[in-house]
């Protein structure tokens, strides 16, 4: 850890005022202090904003709206959450500890930075932390890592399981700057690595995420979010899947599909979803679909089963979201 | 009281955080000490750069190998680091410690620590295992035996992986001089071991070094050996005049502190047509890290389990350019039974016979390598115990038969057995006027339980209350007592705590009838008798606090000393057998174990609440060696690639079923008085040959890989 200024901000208009090339910006901390302990990330000003009126989770206009520094432990729990989108609630439940969930933020969950190990070590190479530089895990240990969306400068996959959730659930972000407040759907604002992986996301320098709107789907309670680790608490996904299904008579006549612990940002299937609708709601109508999902798959030396395990899950995840057997 | 479930004499100190531990202590004046580590893995270091470190706030000193602090080379051989650091500037593995810099605070000694640059002459690294394919190895050890042929033949290889210790509490050390004595407080399986290295690589009298390692977060063989950190902060310290603090990050931990090497085993087993073993042949590979000199002999097991006319074993080492390979958890009967137990496993599908029955039709009612019958064994009643409990005689023959749900279910069974014996050991007790008694040695408590077992021996051989003793573990100013390792803490140190309290209940009677103050006064000896914590002699009775006070004493004390244990004709041992159910996902693979039971023939249980916890802590360590545990190496740069507890799986709870424990609780006659054979390793042996029958039984698919993840069942 490098030294480092410390600011609190009082206000939004506070917190971007004192945001500057090199600062950034602390709220629960758990992804920002653990990368500034590894030397990962060295800002030289820390600017506190969890005392910013970024909170509250409330319904309006057809849309479930969580402040971003509203905790994960907090909107799991949240009465308006469980009920109008459960899927949210357990894909936060499954994420972290109950130590972690209770400091983490939402907006920080949202902007969490990958777990490749070739990231988190200084030593190693890493396009995303120092670009040019090159990408170790493409020919190293890389059983963790995407099969969806890489590139040959990346392959680090996105940690965020609520991520997954919300993108399923076609959220946006409501982010702030200087110039005041941008909408953007949470699947756009995620940016494939390419060439510039140390790009992550739409965020502009010294802009905030504010708020994430989740619009309501009625039908969306009847779902799942689904993942699958070689331990059963505590660990990052090696897949992860958000389902909801809307069955009539058995079926499909809807259905939203997303994936995590396979792609370089949470991973939206539509291809799948198209597929199924219109289908009778069974496991081989789900396996058939679920072929799609891995088009486009670049599997790596330690990883390719997850093109197996995807597939799977996904059928798994159905069968869940859709109460057949 | 031996045997009755007692709980742990230190357990409210360290849940309320009051156990001193190396790191907690305090120390005034204290400079923190930092490694500079390689980051290179094969080569050597031209030059390093220290002067930005140098000015940094609050650096005192910077060492390195251009500029090291005078350490003597290591001769006694203690599983760990064969050179001392900075003495040379090769680099053997990636993670070498190449420099301590010291300062006022450990954030600005770890903040210059960044500021130091090495430049290298590199090489490629070697480390990848190549198994029994190796061109280039150590040596071969042909250990013993012969090959014959038999009606069937069953051959098949096993592996596993590397696996780290991942102990709670990380190595810490806090050195200080007064004059040329030194005070040492360090994490230690055995304060000895320290003092002893510590006299040869500072090349002091060990008189003069005084250890003290009284708690230890975990241990598992990781904390034998005395790491960079430990002649470091010593040397260090003496040379700066200041006493320092240094505690390695979990990432130094991994790549410098010891690891489990990974291993394989090519199984040949021939028998008769009813199942009868004629020939088993262990041809065993074993990595050995280039930090260290220690390799694993993981085909020994094979050596004393199964009764073969014909048993043969073999030994490759592979060097790597890693940091020490080192004892960890049952080293080499762990990842042995591994190999033998599937095999067991495999050779009784392929016979259709049960596994349990094959096991009996193969039972060792001698020693299998030597013809010498045992001290004790009842492992046979562990098996019908453990079947009977489990409900074993309803296990479906075929696999893949049973189906709960979405999950595939399936039991397993496996043999766990560990070396047993008794070495020297010298315990103090002192009885004091309050009452109370003490007891010391230079013992170790890891989280082990050795605390109460000298508690509980005290107690029980004076007659007073546990609560009454006071053990003093982890001081090398105390007798000899044994170090903690290769489980025999109990067996060696117990019958030498017997021996002292029964010396000093002899020192008690002798003050009792030749001190004038004594109401005993001039007695005949033979006349006192020593019962429930007092002295009674001619119809008068007092307890020994009544009776030290009285003599205005300050207490009396006794030495004991237990001999080692030099018996040619018999073999030790203690057994035991795993029964588990793991269920598997059928479209997702997961294998989670859902029950266990384990039997154990380990001689006499001191104390059964501690010893459940053993064996129940050496099932959940087996569950993550078998399900989760692997430590990657990147082989570009010969770097462990997940060193990190986010990166390296354990268990968490949820992946531990209950584990049902029973002990025989049969003293074994011949080890010792007390009867007691070694617990601390036993639990784990054979945890990952059951779990991997178990996954057969349940998918039909049988993984030879260690671990056991749902990639290999899908």
């Amino acid at each position: 850890m490098r030294a480092f200024d410390y600011a609190a901000a009082a206000t939004v208009d506070d917190a971007l005022k004192l945001a500057r090339p090199g600062s950034a910006f602390l709220a629960g901390g758990t992804t920002l202090v653990d990368l500034m302990k590894l030397d990962v990330l060295t800002p030289d000003r820390v600017i506190d904003v969890n005392s910013l009126p970024l909170k509250g989770i409330r319904l309006h206009a057809g849309a479930l709206r969580i402040g971003a520094l509203e905790r994960m432990s907090d909107v799991a729990a949240h009465p308006v959450v469980t009920a109008v989108h459960p899927m949210i609630s357990r894909a936060l439940l499954l994420s972290a500890s109950w130590q972690l969930r209770n400091m983490a933020s939402i907006g920080g969950n949202l902007l969490q930075r990958t777990r490749c190990d070739y990231f988190r070590d200084v030593t190693s190479a890493c396009n995303k932390r120092r670009p040019g530089s090159g990408c170790p895990a493409l020919t190293g240990v890389n059983r963790g890592h995407a099969i969806l969306g890489t590139s040959d400068s990346c392959v680090a996959t996105h940690a965020s399981d609520v991520a997954v959730a919300f993108v399923a659930l076609e959220a946006q972000v409501v982010v702030r700057g200087k110039d005041g407040d941008r909408t953007i759907p949470l699947d756009d604002f995620y940016r494939l690595p390419g060439s510039t992986p140390e790009r992550e996301n739409a965020l502009a320098p010294g802009e905030l995420v504010a708020e994430v709107v989740v619009p309501t789907l009625p039908w969306a309670r009847h779902s799942t979010y689904l993942k699958i680790r070689d331990r059963q608490s505590y660990e990052f996904a090696l897949t992860s899947v958000a389902a909801a299904v809307d069955l009539k008579r058995g079926v499909v006549q809807d259905v939203r599909l997303a994936a995590g612990g396979v792609g370089t940002k949470p991973w939206r299937l539509r291809a799948v979803e198209e597929a199924l609708k219109g289908g009778v709601a069974m496991e081989r109508t789900f396996a058939d679909a679920a072929e799609s999902a891995v088009d486009g798959a670049r599997p790596l030396a330690h990883n390719a089963f997850k093109t197996s395990l995807l597939k799977r899950s996904i059928v798994r995840a159905l069968l869940d979201a859709a109460g057949v057997r | 009281m031996i045997g009755q479930p007692v709980d742990r004499v230190d357990g409210r100190i360290k849940v309320t955080g009051a156990a001193p531990y190396a790191a907690d202590t305090k120390v005034p004046g204290v400079a923190y000490g930092y490694l500079v580590t390689s980051t290179i893995g094969k080569g050597s270091v031209t030059a390093m750069d220290t002067a930005a470190a140098l000015a940094s706030p609050g650096v005192l000193a910077v060492y390195t190998p251009f500029n090291p602090l005078k350490l003597f080379a290591y001769v006694q051989e203690q599983n760990d680091e064969r050179f001392p650091p900075l003495q040379d500037n090769e680099v053997r593995f990636f993670g070498q410690a190449i420099g301590f810099v010291v300062a006022e605070t450990w954030e600005q000694a770890r903040d210059a620590a960044g500021l130091v640059t090495a430049t290298y002459q590199q090489q490629p690294p070697a480390t990848e295992f190549p198994g029994r394919t190796a061109r280039r190895f150590d040596e071969v050890e042909e250990v013993v035996g012969t090959q014959a042929l038999g009606d069937i033949t069953f051959t098949a290889t096993y592996t596993t992986p590397f696996q780290h210790h991942c102990a709670m509490e990380p190595h810490a050390t806090v050195a200080t001089w007064n004059g040329d004595h030194l005070t040492v407080y360090t994490v230690s399986q055995g304060a000895l071991l320290v003092q002893r290295r510590l006299s040869e690589t500072l090349g002091i009298d060990a008189a003069k070094i005084h250890v003290l390692s009284p708690h230890v977060g975990g241990g598992f063989g990781g904390k034998w050996g005395n790491w960079a950190q430990v002649p470091l902060a010593c040397a260090a310290s003496k040379a700066l005049g200041r006493p320092i603090k240094a505690v390695l990050t979990r990432e130094q931990v991994f790549a410098m502190a010891g690891h489990r090497p990974t291993t394989e085993q090519t199984l040949t087993m021939t028998c008769t047509a009813d199942g009868k073993l004629t020939s088993i042949v262990n041809d065993g590979v074993t990595s050995r890290g280039l930090g260290g000199n220690w390799s694993e002999s993981v085909a020994n097991w094979t050596l004393t389990t199964y009764a073969s006319p014909n048993i043969r074993v073999t030994k490759k080492i592979v060097p790597l350019n890693l940091g020490a390979a080192t004892v960890m958890r049952a080293p080499g009967e762990a990842n042995g039974s591994f190999a033998l137990e599937s095999a067991m496993d495999e050779l009784a599908e392929q016979l259709g016979v049960d596994p349990v029955e094959l096991r009996l039709r193969n039972y060792a009612t001698l020693v299998p390598n030597t013809g010498k019958p045992w001290s004790s064994k009842h492992l046979d009643e562990c098996y019908r115990i453990g079947a009977e409990e489990f409900g074993w005689a309803e296990r479906p023959k075929g696999v893949r038969a049973t189906v709960d749900g979405d999950w595939l279910v399936g039991t397993g069974m496996a043999t766990a057995t560990y070396g047993a014996g008794r070495g020297q050991a010298s315990v103090k007790v002192r009885l004091h006027p309050d009452g109370t008694a003490s007891v010391s040695g230079t013992a170790a408590d890891l989280g082990t339980g050795q605390y109460t077992v000298f508690a509980i021996l005290v107690a029980d051989e004076l007659g007073i209350p546990v609560s009454s003793v006071r053990p003093e573990l982890g001081d090398s100013t105390s007798p000899a007592a044994a170090n903690a390792g290769g489980s025999t803490s109990t067996g060696t140190n117990g019958p030498a705590v017997q021996v002292a309290a029964k010396a000093v209940q002899t020192e008690l009677i002798t003050l009792a009838v030749s001190n004038p103050r004594s109401p005993f006064h001039g007695k005949d000896p033979a006349t006192v008798v020593d019962r429930d914590g007092s002295i009674s002699s001619g119809g008068v009775t007092m307890s020994f606090g009544t009776l030290l006070t009285t003599c205005d004493v300050g207490g009396v004390e006794a030495v004991g000393t237990s001999p080692r244990l030099v018996d040619p004709e018999h073999g030790y041992r203690s057994f035991g057998a795993h029964f588990c159910e793991v269920r598997v996902h059928r479209l997702t693979g997961e294998p989670r174990v859902t029950r266990w039971r384990s039997v154990c023939d380990a001689g006499t249980i001191v104390n059964a609440k501690a010893a459940r916890s053993q064996i129940q802590g050496a099932v959940v360590m087996g569950i993550g060696q078998t399900l989760l545990e692997a430590t990657e190496v990147d082989h570009a740069t010969g770097r462990f690639a997940n060193a990190n507890l986010a990166s390296y799986l354990v268990p968490v709870h949820s992946d531990i079923p209950k584990i049902d424990v029973r002990f025989l609780n049969h003293p074994d006659p011949l080890v010792s008085g007390l009867g007691a054979k070694g617990i601390g390793e036993l639990g784990i042996v054979g945890v990952a040959g059951a779990i991997a029958n178990a996954v057969h039984h349940a998918t039909g698919v049988r993984v030879r890989d260690l671990p056991i993840t749902l990639d290999k069942l899908l």
